[in-house]
């Protein structure tokens, strides 16, 4: 195998790296204010894509506008999940809650079947173009989108979670909910603005993919499985372990394919998840980065 | 104060919840047959017959059309009076795509409905896993699925409305080496469809001198080809042979262009979908794959039996779902039909007399093509009854 191909495999496993990273962030973020495991995560994905083609189909709005109006329309819907379904529940056990975010992915995923209808639906790229040739690898234009914006959504979640009061608030929260409210810091409000950055998180990724995969009701499970096990592989610690997390399955996946089979992608990559937890059953960054945050 | 603001989010909750819930419902409920149309209650009492159809899960896009020819043609076949003066009856289950779904819907339909026939599955998969219910029960099936093990493991009670893959490989492999063709690169889903599309290409690819270089398989729901198609690159194919249904399939021809692969890329019936075109947008030009001639029923000659049954059923469902319906709209047409004639023939409605006049079936011309089944042929087409298309300028053409 030569360079140019092994290069290749390397940016097929990074693309989908990159996008499984986006949902894990969304996992981590959740699961580190509330204890909760969200599984509507992968429907704020699909949420994103959906609403991005709708709006310019049925509203006419160009690309440029209808890509926001999505993060935003997807951003209001988990701060709704949160306060609706999850907040009157918020005393009772973990549990009960993940079982709430189960309900609440099958709501979301029939609504937008009936919204939408039962058919793929297409998104034209970003900037459309010819593949980028490095090295004999060819790199699809919005590949390096999805790259991008992987970069600045962690770039800007840092921000917030080291230069800001609410960061501050949700590294409280995230360490002790009675406490923090001894303190003075509005839980239930941080809870709710983490679900906002969670579903801003999914969106995003669901628009900057659904043009190189198309988009549909139902791609929210399959993609939220996917970035859950990123999530876990990672350790369900702070952004970067998630991003790591995500990177290490698209590469697994996509090296398996070159030197074992691509019957068995998924299933290794399994593998390798169930390997990680046996060894070091707090994730690759457990411990560490719980105690720093 | 607080509490007050709780409950208010949790009556708003409820309300939302039961809002969608109804919706739901309001989707998902069983269509019945068009029974209560007309003044004068039906003399006799109406014949059931179940569909099972993928309406959501993967092969969503299909089962959709199927559902709509369906309910159009049980209500135009009662509007004309029924069969024998007996309304038809139809209960459409969803399988979300998934054999073990299929199966339940098949027990269902059987048990609390008793149904006389079935129709269906969607998938191949689906069909199959209805197969132990279908020989428990004795009610025969016809599938609208494409995949060769249908009709190649003989079942006595199940038909097949799709040209299956017996039928469209060798077709696609006689164009392949017409074409000079003499190493390809197979693609395809691990579901049922795609499995037996593999199976049955290689055992018959040596027949016509041609070699499979690469063997590569994706899963439903996957974002990304590229390593997939990297290694088919790799391996010297001259032609890449992609067999499934679903929507992958749109990404596989985006992930060539951008591989910047330039062999071309042959489909299969499986293909036959408008979406395929607007999701693959300037990767699906070039792209060929073999279907009937219901995508341009020209091709059977203005005027002749053929072309009037696919011009009469494309108009009436272009007027009534203000779209040209695609293939899998057109085995669901001749399924039903199928069945509707041989409800004709028979004295008395029972699912074994039923499957026997099925089997009886001679020269029915179809949407799909001309149907004869025989006791060991319940596929019942031919390879005339296929035209290979090619895609330009985002239109079907066929390729002479």
């Amino acid at each position: 195998m030569g360079v140019p191909e092994l290069l290749q495999f390397v940016v097929s496993g990074l693309k989908n790296g990159a996008i499984y990273a986006l949902i894990a962030l969304g996992f981590s973020l959740v699961y580190s204010a509330t204890g909760v495991i969200n599984f509507a995560q992968g429907e704020f994905y699909m949420l994103g894509g959906m609403v991005a083609v709708w709006a310019m189909r049925s509203l006419g709005l160009p690309l440029l506008a209808a890509v926001p109006a999505a993060v935003v329309v997807t951003v209001a819907v988990g701060a709704l999940v949160e306060r609706l379904a999850l907040r009157p529940r918020r005393f009772e056990p973990p549990l009960v809650l993940i079982i709430i975010t189960i309900g609440v992915s099958m709501v979301l995923q029939s609504l937008a079947r009936h919204l939408f209808g039962p058919d793929e639906l297409a998104l034209p790229a970003f900037t459309p173009g010819p593949s980028v040739v490095v090295l004999g690898a060819a790199i699809e234009r919005q590949t390096l989108w999805v790259w991008g914006l992987t970069a600045v959504a962690l770039i800007v979640l840092w921000l917030i979670y080291t230069r800001t009061k609410l960061g501050l608030a949700m590294r409280a929260t995230a360490v002790s909910h009675d406490a923090s409210r001894l303190v003075g810091v509005d839980t239930a409000r941080v809870v709710m603005v983490v679900f906002a950055l969670a579903a801003a998180l999914g969106a995003l990724a669901g628009v900057a993919v659904a043009p190189l995969t198309q988009t549909a009701y139902d791609v929210g499970a399959r993609i939220g499985l996917k970035g859950f096990a990123a999530a876990i592989l990672g350790g369900l610690g702070g952004p970067v372990a998630a991003v790591v997390g995500g990177l290490v399955l698209g590469l697994v996946e996509s090296l398996s394919v070159a030197f074992i089979s691509s019957t068995y992608k998924d299933a290794i990559a399994l593998v390798l998840l169930l390997a990680v937890l046996f060894l070091k059953p707090s994730g690759l960054f457990g411990r560490s980065s719980r105690e720093k945050v | 104060m607080a509490t007050t603001k709780r409950t208010g989010g949790r009556i708003l909750g409820t309300i939302i919840l039961v809002l969608v819930a109804a919706l739901s419902i309001a989707g998902c409920a069983t269509p019945a047959g068009d029974t209560s149309g007309g003044g004068a209650a039906p003399p006799k009492e109406p014949v059931k017959i179940g569909a099972v159809l993928s309406l959501t899960g993967s092969y969503a896009g299909l089962g959709a059309p199927e559902k709509n020819t369906l309910l159009m043609e049980v209500a135009a076949i009662n509007a004309a009076g029924g069969v024998n003066g007996r309304q038809i009856e139809l209960f459409i289950e969803d399988d979300a795509t998934d054999p073990a779904k299929a199966q339940a819907a098949a027990v269902k339909l059987i048990e609390q409905y008793g149904v006389v026939a079935l129709i269906g599955a969607t998938g191949t998969g689906q069909t199959m896993g209805m197969r132990g219910d279908v020989d428990r029960a004795g009610v025969p099936q016809v599938s609208v699925a494409g995949g060769t093990v249908i009709t190649a493991q003989f079942d006595p009670l199940v038909f097949q409305t799709p040209w299956s893959n017996s039928l469209v490989v060798p077709f696609t492999l006689e164009r392949l080496k017409k074409d000079g063709v003499a190493k390809i690169a197979l693609i395809a889903d691990s579901g049922g469809f795609g499995k037996d599309g593999i199976d049955v290409i290689k055992k018959l690819a040596p027949d016509y001198g041609i070699t499979v270089s690469s063997e590569q398989l994706f899963n439903a729901g996957d974002t990304d080809m590229t390593s997939q198609l990297t290694k088919i690159k790799g391996s010297g194919a001259q032609a890449v042979v992609m067999w499934t249904a679903g929507k992958e399939a749109a990404i596989v021809a985006s992930n060539m262009k951008q591989l910047g692969m330039t062999v071309p890329l042959v489909g299969s019936h499986g293909n036959a979908r408008r979406e395929f075109i607007t999701g693959a947008g300037p990767a699906a030009e070039g792209f060929t794959f073999a279907a009937g001639k219901v995508l341009s029923p020209d091709q059977y000659g203005t005027g002749s039996p053929e072309y009037k049954v696919a011009t009469d059923f494309i108009d009436r469902y272009t007027k009534q779902y203000g779209s040209a319906p695609d293939t899998f709209a057109g085995h669901a047409y001749d399924a039903i039909h199928i069945i509707a004639n041989a409800l004709g023939t028979v004295d008395e409605v029972t699912p074994s007399k039923l499957r026997d006049a099925i089997e009886q079936t001679k020269g029915f011309v179809g949407v799909g093509g001309t149907f004869t089944f025989s006791p060991t042929d319940h596929n019942g087409m031919k390879a005339t009854d296929l035209v290979t298309y090619e895609v330009t300028g985002g239109e079907w053409t066929v390729l002479k």
